[in-house]
């Protein structure tokens, strides 16, 4: 539907932000932490699908060497910074949740 | 050849770490030392590139448009001056602070690990201050916020973990945003290194909406009333040291961010809504932080306080001011840090009314001494960045700042009074750490009466005041209600809190979006009425 509106140009971006809405949205109205948690990994592809669909070109092909019209290899280069950090994160944050739960059933049992 | 100051903590760290988790047999003092290496590292690279300023160049010699621009000048030389003068004295402080648990049964984080994450958090922090490469900016705050996040959720005070997982959520939400504007600007300019995005700069209504965006971001990670929430916690929960690094570093690093922002772009349009913001964290701060009654939290909520002061010098255009101000404020604060560390692990207390100094008398000089460079006071640097502030700020605003100076020095002239109304007849051993905060208030000192002490009596009539303020407070029993317990009663979990959170970062947002959209409707408005 949105290709239908955009032309097929601004697809991945709209959708991007589109995600973005829906993690805002589940970080606003959710009370549960796994669930928050989950719902920041909403935003993130967000972003990253907005970030690379900025260097599409219609018509372009991948950025390998004899290629010449190529799309805009730098968004898709600087995304991976991004994904790396999310997934490590993301593991992060779930470990703190268990350290949290961790300590309010030791208190509740003393 | 400065770039070398970035990879040296960073490759020290990951030294550290490793000869340290496979247990070779070297004794302790050898891996303190390889830690030491790396905070002590960068200092040469430093002074060797300060030799002929303003240094710039691309790493690697790339060309601007591939490369990774990077550069000391005015515009960061306050910052990189704070980096390196704080983390060695933190870092001598440390030692002593972590001990080396023998048992390997134990749960918490090792000592070992927490070394490791300073030394990224140390490279990171410079990195962000030398680059003047907007991604790389970013990357590199990604990776001093998360080894700060870390470093707080590895205390083992009661409530650390909560505030990690509030500061994590919060700056991810803040970092995403942050990406997001970064897209913006990349989508209208083509670049990404700032001095090609000031020559291709068209400062149109989505530039100025992706510029209100990342303001936003970066006012979330400085800790800034309204975005304030992670900091108090975060700042307080965490082992002293690392208290002392998180308030007095890791929340500059933002404001290095603005700084950019400022200088190879337009931000003319968001003079009036920083300033407003800023007013409000100024007295935000001190209002919650006389109300406080642990020691780090109240200087925890003094830190929202000094950051709004630091977004004022911002709001002024002024990249100088805001420098000497970003240094004041992290020696002396990062001082008292330490300072309250050494009297709470003596006492084996927080809570303020239980504290004392009066036994100590180094230590006491050093806290007074700080009292006043965080208030500002002639000759210390905090009394040449507020003059040169108040100079240039607007006639009619001028007096909010001096109330909000008389404000500072009420705060610590309750912590003072707190701090020496408790006594004890034991005498106490001579701890040699109380060298480093009184070492980094005689660096304030020493700072400000290089850039000629300006004595007014102005300057001993607001301490007057203040204190005058204080006992005002103190004896009409307006500090003795209860206004943390009654706070409390309305808390309902960390879910609903993250909630609520997200609902003002959105709707702070949508106010700043709104404001830009119909910046010329609202001026003409307001024209109309009189005003």
């Amino acid at each position: 539907m949105i290709e239908s509106i955009t032309g097929g140009y601004l697809t991945a971006p709209i959708t991007g932000v589109i995600l973005i809405v829906i993690g805002l949205y589940g970080l606003m109205v959710k009370r549960d932490l796994i669930q928050q948690v989950i719902s920041i990994n909403i935003i993130s592809p967000g972003v990253v699908l907005y970030f690379t669909g900025l260097g599409y070109i219609p018509g372009a092909e991948a950025p390998l060497f004899p290629n010449t019209n190529v799309v805009d290899p730098i968004p898709a280069t600087l995304m991976l910074t991004t994904l790396v950090i999310d997934v490590a994160v993301t593991s992060f944050a779930l470990a703190l949740i268990i350290k949290i739960e961790e300590i309010e059933v030791r208190r509740d049992e003393d | 050849m400065i770039s070398l100051a970035v990879a040296f903590p960073i490759l020290f760290a990951i030294l550290f770490r490793t000869i340290t988790y496979f247990d070779i047999g070297i004794r302790q003092i050898y891996e303190d030392l390889v830690f030491l290496i790396g905070i002590v590292g960068p200092i040469p690279i430093f002074l060797y590139n300060i030799s002929d300023l303003p240094m710039r160049n691309v790493v690697g010699g790339w060309s601007r448009i591939s490369g990774i621009e990077v550069g000391i000048d005015g515009l960061n030389f306050f910052f990189l001056m704070a980096t390196f003068i704080i983390f060695p004295m933190v870092a001598f402080y440390s030692f002593g602070y972590f001990e080396k648990s023998d048992n390997k049964e134990s749960r918490g984080v090792s000592r070992e690990s927490k070394f490791c994450l300073m030394l990224l958090l140390y490279g990171s922090l410079i990195g962000t201050f030398i680059t003047r490469d907007l991604f790389n900016f970013t990357v590199y705050l990604e990776i001093a916020s998360l080894a700060a996040i870390i470093l707080v959720g590895s205390s083992d005070t009661s409530g650390a973990k909560v505030a990690s997982f509030r500061y994590l959520m919060l700056y991810l939400l803040s970092s995403f945003f942050f990406i997001f504007s970064v897209g913006l600007i990349y989508a209208k300019t083509g670049y990404l290194n700032f001095p090609l995005i000031e020559q291709n700069l068209v400062m149109d209504t989505e530039m100025k909406v992706a510029i209100s965006i990342a303001f936003i971001a970066l006012i979330m990670k400085a800790g800034i009333f309204p975005l304030h929430f992670w900091l108090p916690d975060a700042h307080s929960k965490a082992d002293t040291p690392v208290s002392a690094l998180l308030s007095g570093l890791s929340v500059k690093a933002p404001v290095f961010g603005m700084l950019l922002f400022l200088k190879y772009t337009s931000i003319e349009f968001l003079v009036l809504p920083l300033m407003i913001l800023a007013f409000s964290s100024i007295f935000f701060g001190i209002g919650m932080a006389l109300y406080q009654s642990e020691a780090k939290k109240l200087l925890a909520y003094s830190t929202v306080s000094q950051m709004g002061f630091v977004l004022l010098c911002v709001s002024t255009l002024n990249i100088i001011v805001t420098g000497v101000y970003v240094l004041a404020h992290a020696l002396a604060k990062a001082a008292l840090f330490l300072g309250i560390g050494i009297i709470i692990k003596e006492q084996d207390q927080k809570d303020l009314d239980s504290l004392y100094y009066s036994n100590r008398k180094i230590l006491m000089t050093t806290m007074i001494l700080l009292s006043l460079a965080i208030g500002g006071v002639s000759p210390f640097l905090g009394g040449y960045a507020k003059k040169l502030l108040s100079d240039i700020l607007a006639k009619e605003i001028v007096f909010l700042f001096y109330i909000a100076s008389i404000g500072t020095l009420t705060l610590m002239a309750r912590l003072n009074y707190e701090l020496l109304t408790g006594s004890s007849e034991k005498k106490q051993r001579f701890n040699l750490k109380v060298i480093l905060p009184f070492a980094l208030a005689t660096a304030s000192l020493g700072f400000g009466i290089y850039y000629k002490p300006n004595f007014s009596f102005l300057g001993l009539a607001l301490i007057g005041i203040a204190i005058a303020t204080f006992f005002i407070l103190k004896y009409s029993r307006i500090l003795d209600r209860d206004v943390l317990s009654h706070l409390k009663r309305h808390e309902k979990g960390l879910p609903v809190e993250i909630n609520f959170y997200t609902m003002i970062f959105v709707l702070l947002n949508i106010l700043f979006i709104f404001l830009v959209l119909y910046h010329d409707v609202l001026r003409e408005t307001i024209t109309s009425l009189g005003l």
